[in-house]
Order: C-alpha cells, then structure tokens, then sequence
C-alpha cells in the first residue's frame, strides 16, 4: 500500500524515542572495554625470561630490553622500555610471549604533552642486582 | 481559571478608565499594545525553548542525550546561544545589496508575528476575530516567500540565489492544496471567522469528517515550513544554509526565530481548523491549547526527524501529481456530502 514505508519508519522513530540513549558521557562515565582491548601494557617481571622475542616481533621497533647473565647462568630482566609513541598497538608481542609476561591493560588514555611522555618503562627494578653489563636486545633484524 | 486572562485584561483597562482617567479610546489602545506585547512574549519564549525541545527530541529520537550541559538538563543552552548570537558582530557581505539585505531580515519577521492576530488562545481569546481570519493567515503567511527571495537575491551569493529561488518555487506551489485543504473545513462551516469554525466542532473535530484534508493540510504545511522532508530551500549537504547563507548573528537569529514562530503558528492553525481549536474537558481552555499545539509540533518534529530529504523534482510532483488532483477530489467528496446530508436533514 501507498505509504506504508512511512508509517513504519515513523514508528520505528518512536521505538527509537523511548529507547535507552547509547551515548557514553566519557569523562564522567568510563566505557565499557572488552577483555582483549588494545591498551596501554603490563610486564609480570616474575614471569619473563628476557627471551627477546616480543622485541623481535615486533614490526615498528618500540621495545627495548636489557638482560645479563646471573651467577646461576640464567638469563635475567634488567630494564624493559616502550616507545609508546612507534606502537600500532597490533598486539604481536603479547602474541608471541611464551610465558605471557606481557599483556594489554584497559588503560586507553595515553595521551600526552611531550615526546618523551611516550616512552613506557615497565621494569620494576627489584632488590639484588649484580653489576654485571647488561646485554641490550632490540629488534630490527 | 477559565477567564484569567480575560478577567484580567477587563480589569486592567477598568482600572485605566476609573483609576488614571483614561478615556475610553486611550484605554483600549494601551490595551492592544499589552495584548501584542503578551503575544510576542508568549511567541519568543516558546521559540526559545522549541530549539531546545527540537535538539532534546531529535536526540531521543536518535538515541543520544542532547543538551545537557549548560544548567539542569541542558535547559539553559538556547538563552546562551540567543546571549551569544546577539554579541557577535553585524557582517554585511561587501558585495551584497545592503538594503535588501538588511530589509529581509527585518521582514521576515513581520508576517510571522502578525500571524498571532487571528490565533485563539483559548476560548475568546483571539485578538482580532476577523471574519475572514482563515483567508487572513493564508495571505499573511504566503508574504513570508518575498523575505527569503529578498535574502536570496540581496546576498548576491549563488548558494543564497538558489536557496530563495527554491523556497519561492515551494512555498507557493504548496500554498495551493494547502488552501484547497482548508476549504473543505470552510465549507463545512460556512465561515472563515476562526471562533465560528471552533464553535462548530463543539461535538466532532473536524480531523474526523476532513481526514484526508488534515494530511494534506499536514504534507503542505510542513512544505510551507521548508522543514524535513521538504527542507530544499535551506538543504545544507548542498546548498549551505540556502537563502540564510550569508546571515550571522542576530540577524540570522531572526530568520531562525520566524521559522519556529511559523512552525508555531501553522500548529495553532492545524489545532484550530481541525482539532477543536482551543477546547477540551476539565482543564481551562488555553491549557488545552498549549497542549494541542505541542502536540502538533511534536507531530512535526516527529516528521522532520525520521524521513529523508526527497528529489527536487519529487517535491514538485508530489505537488502537483498527487496533493493538487487529492484536494480537489477532497473539495468535490465534501461538496457532494454535504448535499446529500441536507437531504437527509429536509
């Protein structure tokens, strides 16, 4: 029938109306992420064993890590470093952890005033370092 | 409750004459000037917070929030635009024809108040019963078209030019079934008095016996307005803001300002010619109107903000394909019904 079209977008118009807004107030209200949101990153330094191999994997280059051989020749964490600022966020090292030290964390607010702000450090220096010279791993292979 | 406002009007212009002194002449003078002063008032602040309600209702019909910032519920957001409007600065293009430019925004405003002369309010409450007030607001209201050819054409910008070119082009080709629709109500009444055509829908609205006229007096009303579907004249993904292009501040509040007032007006014109005008139960009559107005503008709003913009050229045939031969036909099933009723009345 003639107009029928009409109607119905007027009512789907009117459903609509007593609707729930889907508008999130952001600042005031925080969203709702999901549990594989791309955020900021976390290191469980009891957990990596400075393999290297996020830094390698990753194709923008914005890890940086540090590790020496302890007495026990075990290879040890001596300083972990983001350049948050190079990141694309695509996730390939928290892919590719074997130990799943490093993991996103719903922390989306990133932004910054200066360059330097960019850069992450996520090493938790804990007590009994030697001094022996560290060993710096990067990717670019 | 009912006669507030008369009681109040006859009072003041009592006291003028017995208290100050007043002859009569001047006392009623003094009282026509208070009497627009209230319409203009009762106008501007229900335009003031129709913006509001037009963002606030198209937010809900759109699942957001709307204005919600600027104090409780965002009530406030609409005083500080008009604030802001007002303070900026006064932009004449250099181009422009200054005198028409100038004029148009003035004018445009013009019929839009004089419009409120024939409204009633609420039962006798009509400022001027003209006894041809129905042929009074269509002629006012068709003068509206001469502001925005004078804003199109003063601009001397081509998005302006087209803008006035296509609000003329609609606005008078929908005047037509839209006074063809209003005739089927003027034949039932046998008057173009505005209390006359109320008072005769005491027992039935005439939404009722003229169903199809109110749709076309609905479909060309909202033409009339350039509001959605048919906002071509001011359509912004083409033609920037079309006749009002090159208006800023104050002046393009006015032409702003004369729209919702139209908007408005054609709603206490629809309430009156077809929804029982100003009556109802329980409640004083000018209650009744607020809230048969509101109605209608939420039905137009309700419009605006579901359908899209339609073809230029199916604007036309919409027209004059379908609305003309629709109200012609509506005057001919009228004129026939009403015959065959005043042969069973005999």
């Amino acid at each position: 029938m003639y107009g029928k079209g009409l109607v119905k977008g007027l009512g789907i118009t009117f459903k609509h109306f007593f609707g729930k807004a889907i508008t999130e107030q952001y600042p005031e209200e925080m969203p709702n992420l999901s549990n594989n949101f791309h955020g900021s990153f976390a290191l469980d330094d009891e957990k990596c064993i400075a393999c290297g191999i996020c830094a390698k994997t990753c194709p923008n280059n914005v890890i940086e890590i540090a590790s020496s051989k302890g007495e026990d020749k075990k290879r040890r964490l001596d300083d972990y470093n983001m350049d948050i600022g190079l990141c694309l966020f695509c996730g390939l090292c928290v892919e590719s952890c074997p130990t799943d030290a490093i993991n996103f964390t719903q922390d989306f607010e990133l932004a910054c005033y200066a360059r330097k702000d960019t850069f992450l450090n996520l090493f938790k220096r804990t007590e009994g370092q030697d001094s022996q010279p560290s060993e710096v791993t990067e990717g670019g292979n | 409750m009912e006669k507030l406002f008369l009681n109040a009007g006859a009072g003041l212009e009592q006291w003028m004459v017995s208290g100050l002194g007043l002859s009569s002449i001047i006392a009623n003078l003094i009282m026509v000037v208070i009497q627009v002063a209230i319409i203009l008032t009762f106008v501007l602040l229900n335009v003031l917070y129709l913006v509001y309600l037009e963002r606030k209702l198209s937010a809900y019909w759109q699942q957001r929030l709307g204005p919600n910032r600027v104090g409780p519920r965002g009530l406030l957001q609409t005083t500080l635009d008009v604030i802001k409007l007002i303070s900026k600065e006064d932009i004449v293009p250099q181009a422009a024809d200054r005198k028409v430019f100038k004029l148009a925004s003035i004018i445009v405003f013009i019929p839009a108040v004089m419009l409120y002369a024939v409204i009633p309010f609420g039962k006798d409450m009509i400022a001027v019963d003209l006894n041809i007030g129905v042929f009074y607001f269509i002629a006012i209201s068709s003068t509206t078209t001469i502001a925005f050819l004078m804003a199109g054409w003063g601009s001397n910008n081509k998005y302006s030019l087209i803008g006035g070119m296509r609000s003329v082009a609609q606005m008078v080709s929908y005047e037509i079934p839209l006074v063809f629709s209003i005739l089927g109500v003027i034949m039932l009444t046998g008057s173009m008095r505005m209390s006359d055509i109320v008072a005769a829908q005491s027992d039935v609205w005439f939404i009722v016996l003229q169903p199809v006229a109110f749709l076309i007096f609905f479909i060309a009303g909202t033409a009339e307005l350039s509001r959605a579907p048919f906002d071509l004249p001011e359509g912004e993904q083409e033609l920037v803001a079309g006749a009002t292009t090159e208006y800023s501040g104050m002046r393009w509040a006015i032409f702003f300002l004369a729209e919702y007032s139209n908007l408005i007006a054609m709603s206490a014109l629809a309430v009156a010619l077809f929804l029982g005008g100003p009556a109802g139960p329980w409640a004083p009559s000018w209650i009744w109107f607020v809230i048969k107005v509101y109605i209608m503008i939420y039905v137009f709003m309700w419009v605006r903000w579901t359908f899209p913009r339609i073809r230029i050229d199916h604007l036309m045939h919409t027209n004059w394909k379908f609305l003309l031969p629709l109200s012609l036909a509506n005057i001919l099933v009228t004129g026939v019904g009403i015959k065959i009723y005043q042969w069973f009345i005999q």
